[in-house]
């Protein structure tokens, strides 16, 4: 697993959905960002052909374990089509039949409410997950979101050099840093997930842990400006903290 | 007597979590109460839920109290103490020194600030599925005594009922895999920080205080915690509804965005 994430390094040359799917033991597999600010999904990487065909389907009727996942926040498992209600998927499920698509599973990226986008992928003739796969499409979920969170270009608000800032940052398992997301999301009245790339941005601006500087915050030693700069974060310490 | 009333207390315990799991219900919530219960049961000070995540680490899912101080030892698991040894081995580690040294070398940090929060001694007790080890019930005391194969066997009891709790818990599609059931307790997990952050900054209070306002407004309106984060964070719910803890200071009840 650790070889094919390697090989999955955003700017390697290649394609990395057919790693993906190589890896996954899938079908076929599709990755799709949320994008703008109505959240909309585009596909990124496709493997083959039929994962594009179907990612476009699934997005457009708004259909399927991919909007399923992205709406929920959780993984939407169904590698057995013909076992789904109809009326859950009405227009999906005879288009998908048609198309020779026999099981889909969603993995949403994220981090609790952010959400950056959703993992798609094909199932074979098999019409089940095995633990394995899914235990590496939840780790190839969670890759991809420490990826995607550095921006990439579709996040609006422009912190300073977020791409070069770790893939995935030590610091995201404390409690403390989660906090610290929400209230700076309310102090700069933005997203939380650009709360989290701002939080990110000053700690790796500063040379400070993560953890530290969002301890700084939720114990309001350290606020994020009022001010709606789109330059840096621009956070103040007031004297002795808040009155 | 003693015995028999905490038999008792252990049968109420059971059949509340049985009637829990009939319904769609909040499983954060109900592991809380059941970390509450290992507290009273067990005569510990301290009990929390962790389980594991997509990168293989613990990660706190419910603790007997929401103190940040408590989440942060926990959350300092991910990669040290006892809880990894036990997620590691399958096997309980209990009865644990944190004073010594020697019990304690190979996580240095996690027993220091053990120590600090006033902590004696701890246990580790795996969250079993079938032949893996999903997550691990984590209890520290800040008496010296310790518990008894008895106690321990409670605790494991415990620990099983939180792993059915978690496996249970069903979202209205989706029945047959029980891994997204764990990812999506972890998900909502992250959820109740970012929300605890947002009402903290609105209502100019602690996170401990917003939480316990915002749990008691989900409960009392019988809304899932996680649910009722979701919809505030994406801007769906008025918090003006929710009534701020008594320390509550901030100026403006909502803030208004540019």
């Amino acid at each position: 697993m650790a070889e094919v994430l390697r090989s999955l390094r955003l700017d390697a040359g290649g394609d990395p959905a057919q790693a993906c799917a190589r890896v996954l033991g899938a079908e076929g597999v599709a990755l799709s960002l949320l994008v703008g600010a109505d959240r909309t999904a585009e596909p990124l990487w496709c493997h083959p052909e039929l994962s594009a065909r179907f990612e476009e389907l699934q997005f457009t009727l708004g259909e399927g374990p991919g909007p399923d996942a992205v709406r929920t926040g959780s993984p939407v498992l169904e590698p057995d089509l013909e076992r789904v209600r109809p009326e859950r998927w009405p227009v999906l499920l005879p288009a998908a039949r048609d198309m020779g698509v026999q099981g889909v599973c969603g993995f949403p990226l994220g981090i609790g409410a952010i959400r950056v986008g959703v993992l798609t992928v094909l199932c074979d003739g098999d019409r089940r997950i095995s633990e394995q796969q899914f235990t590496d499409a939840t780790a190839l979920a969670a890759v991809l979101t420490g990826a995607f969170l550095n921006g990439n270009g579709h996040v609006n608000g422009t912190a300073p050099g977020p791409d070069r800032m770790p893939a995935w940052p030590t610091g995201l398992n404390r409690p403390v840093v989660h906090q610290a997301t929400g209230m700076i999301s309310v102090q700069l009245g933005v997203s939380i997930q650009e709360a989290l790339l701002r939080l990110r941005a000053h700690a790796y601006g500063s040379e400070r842990p993560l953890g530290e500087v969002a301890e700084d915050v939720v114990a309001r030693r350290l606020r994020f400006g009022g001010e709606l700069d789109d330059d840096i974060s621009g956070p103040y310490s007031p004297e002795g903290g808040k009155g | 007597m003693i015995a028999m009333a905490r038999e008792q207390r252990l049968a109420e315990i059971f059949v509340e979590v049985a009637d829990s799991l009939v319904e769609d219900f909040d499983v954060i919530d109900l592991l809380q109460r059941l970390s509450s219960r290992c507290v009273e049961l067990l005569d510990v000070s301290a009990a929390g839920i962790l389980l594991v995540d997509a990168h293989g680490e613990l990660q706190i899912i419910a603790a007997s109290d929401e103190h940040t101080r408590l989440l942060e030892l926990f959350a300092l698991q991910h990669d040290q103490g006892p809880c990894v040894e036990c997620y590691r081995s399958g096997a309980a580690r209990t009865n644990i020194d944190l004073t010594r040294p020697e019990t304690t070398a190979a996580w240095p940090r996690f027993a220091a600030q053990a120590r600090e929060t006033g902590y004696v001694i701890t246990h580790a007790i795996p969250l079993r599925l079938r032949n893996r080890v999903v997550g691990a019930l984590n209890l520290f005391q800040t008496g010296a005594h310790r518990l008894g194969d008895g106690d321990i066997a409670l605790a494991q009891a415990l620990a099983d009922v939180a792993t059915i709790a978690v496996l249970q818990q069903r979202t209205l599609e989706q029945s047959h895999v029980e891994n997204s059931q764990l990812q999506t307790a972890l998900t909502s997990r992250i959820l109740i920080e970012q929300v605890k952050g947002v009402l903290a900054e609105r209502w100019n209070t602690s996170v401990d205080d917003a939480f316990a306002a915002f749990r008691s407004y989900a409960r009392s309106r019988q809304l899932r915690l996680s649910d009722l984060a979701a919809r505030i964070i994406g801007g769906d719910f008025d918090t003006r509804m929710i009534p701020p803890p008594p320390s509550a200071t901030g100026g403006r009840p909502e803030e208004r965005r540019a």
